[in-house]
């Protein structure tokens, strides 16, 4: 019956998770009928604020845009300033670039598959990736001297070198989180419980992941083989490259299985750059005044293609800087799957596009007579455990 | 590739893009020149592969309009309600025009990514 149509509001507030974000969703009894999105709560205007700031600030604060893939953005900034000034980062700094952005996919992938089970009740999954997660945790505290925001990049170059006991650490990390991932991937395909979470959900066809424009894993489960390191090489990508990993499903079921697969592509292209770690410097010199150009770069974040567009003006200060994350498209397609499916499954689409900023503290079940129901996020999780037990 | 266009003709290129199945809108950029200069530019910018493709739209700064691509590209919302909000960019023909990122108390006539915005100018708004 139309009076017991609901709309839901979710978020913006959710302490546990990493970012905050709104949803409404209008619900027919248990299905969703439709849904719309309100960002912006951690808006920082960091655009503005590097307008303000020359390249060498404004590169410490694009690193902090976001604290999961913080060096992708310091990458894809360094890229383009440095192609501005004419100036080539040295193959070593391009490989030690490659190795950190390979380790930062492997922990963003693990700490969502940890985030992704939890959502779906399944703590044990939760736990045992989290504490694995710990070792790739590890290995770049080592390289790098921080645990995020890492700040292995400079303009110019890397601030930090891999020698061969580094190596040999990474190497051990490594073969232990191979073969951890691959019981995950075991998990994640077989578990009869969890693909009744999985399996058959949220769908994206093909066809609707092109329509809607989505990057990174979220496309490639749909069957879209894009991924800039692939498609339009960059750092040592060329000379080491990655193969591209997709899956035809297009479910949920498929999301987890593009990201635990890429972490073996990971893996293997890390050893690979090991053993051909090239010689040389670090840094190369780069002018502080960059004469007026525009840019644009684009890199393969965890969540997907991240891109920045810099302009520059003659002096040692960006005209503009355009940033747009992997979730901006990947989050226009979260309304779109959601609808048909029952509020239970909520949870799950949201945590399989891997958000980078996340839901809810508290949700309202409003009834359109004015009865009002406060639902905390914890309470929509254990609804979605509930349903499916 | 950089192609200058005008707004009339936005929709017709990013029409013929689509129909060719040649690659998808990365992102929406907009781009102050100033005060002095009088126009903003918007680029919407297609990659197909490794090929970029940006379409640059220049509009005056006191009348900046483009039509929406929503016909030929139905996610463009997002972007489309960025611009917006951030530029003053009236996007005719978006089916949502809300914030997406500012506040909903945030001062009507200030777009904070404009060349000439300042805090003064949004305090004195927002006191207003």
């Amino acid at each position: 019956m139309a009076t017991e149509k609901f709309v839901i509001p979710i978020g913006p507030q959710h302490p546990a998770l990493k970012e905050p974000g709104h949803f409404e969703f209008d619900v027919d009894g248990e299905v969703v009928k439709g849904a719309s999105v309100r960002l912006g709560y951690v808006h920082r205007g960091i655009e503005k604020g590097a307008e303000t700031r020359n390249y060498v600030q404004a590169a410490y604060l694009v690193e902090r845009i976001c604290g999961i893939c913080s060096h992708v953005h310091a990458t894809a900034f360094s890229l383009g300033v440095e192609r501005l000034a004419g100036v080539e980062a040295p193959p070593r700094a391009q490989a030690i670039r490659q190795i950190v952005a390979e380790l930062e996919r492997i922990h963003s992938h693990m700490l969502w598959v940890g985030v992704a089970a939890h959502e779906a009740g399944f703590d044990t999954l939760f736990m045992y990736s989290w504490r694995d997660r710990e070792t790739v945790m590890n290995l770049l505290e080592g390289i790098t001297g921080n645990r995020v925001n890492y700040s292995a990049n400079v303009l110019g170059g890397v601030k930090c070198d891999i020698g061969p006991e580094q190596a040999e650490m990474i190497r051990t990390g490594l073969a232990f989180l191979e073969e951890r991932t691959q019981h995950y991937l075991e998990v994640v395909s077989t578990d009869a419980m969890f693909l009744r979470r999985t399996r058959g959900i949220g769908i994206m066809t093909r066809d609707d992941a092109e329509r809607l424009g989505v990057v990174g894993p979220t496309a490639r489960a749909s069957g879209v083989p894009r991924d800039v390191r692939v498609d339009s090489p960059y750092l040592l990508y060329h000379e080491h490259p990655v193969e591209l990993v997709t899956e035809e499903a297009g479910d949920l079921e498929a999301r987890f299985k593009v990201r635990v697969r890429e972490l073996f592509e990971s893996y293997r292209v890390i050893r690979e750059l090991l053993d051909a770690l090239p010689e040389g410097d670090l840094t190369t010199r780069i002018p502080r005044r960059i004469k007026p150009a525009e840019t644009i770069s684009r890199v393969e974040a965890p969540r997907g293609e991240l891109f920045y567009f810099i302009k520059s003006n003659g002096t040692d200060t960006a005209e503009r800087v355009k940033v747009r994350t992997p979730t901006l498209p990947n989050m226009a397609s979260v309304v779109v799957t959601s609808v048909g499916h029952q509020l239970a499954d909520v949870p799950m689409i949201l945590a399989g596009i891997d958000p980078c900023f996340s839901c809810n503290d508290r949700m309202t079940v409003v009834r359109r007579d004015g009865d009002k129901e406060v639902w905390t996020w914890e309470q929509l999780r254990q609804y979605g455990i509930e349903c499916y037990r | 590739m950089d192609l200058v266009i005008a707004p009339g003709d936005l929709v017709a290129a990013a029409g013929a893009l689509m129909d060719a199945r040649w690659g998808y809108l990365v992102a929406i950029t907009g781009l102050d020149l100033g005060p002095d200069d009088g126009r903003l530019e918007v680029l919407y910018t297609f990659a197909g592969g490794a090929a970029l493709l940006t379409l640059r739209v220049p509009v005056p700064r006191d009348d900046a309009k483009v039509p929406s691509l929503v016909s030929v590209i139905p996610s463009v919302s997002f972007y489309e309600r960025e611009l917006m909000e951030m530029f003053g960019v009236t996007v005719e023909g978006t089916p949502n025009p809300d914030k997406l990122f500012l506040p909903e108390d945030w001062p009507d006539g200030v777009y904070p990514l404009r060349k000439d915005f300042s805090m003064e100018q949004l305090n004195r708004q927002a006191e207003e």
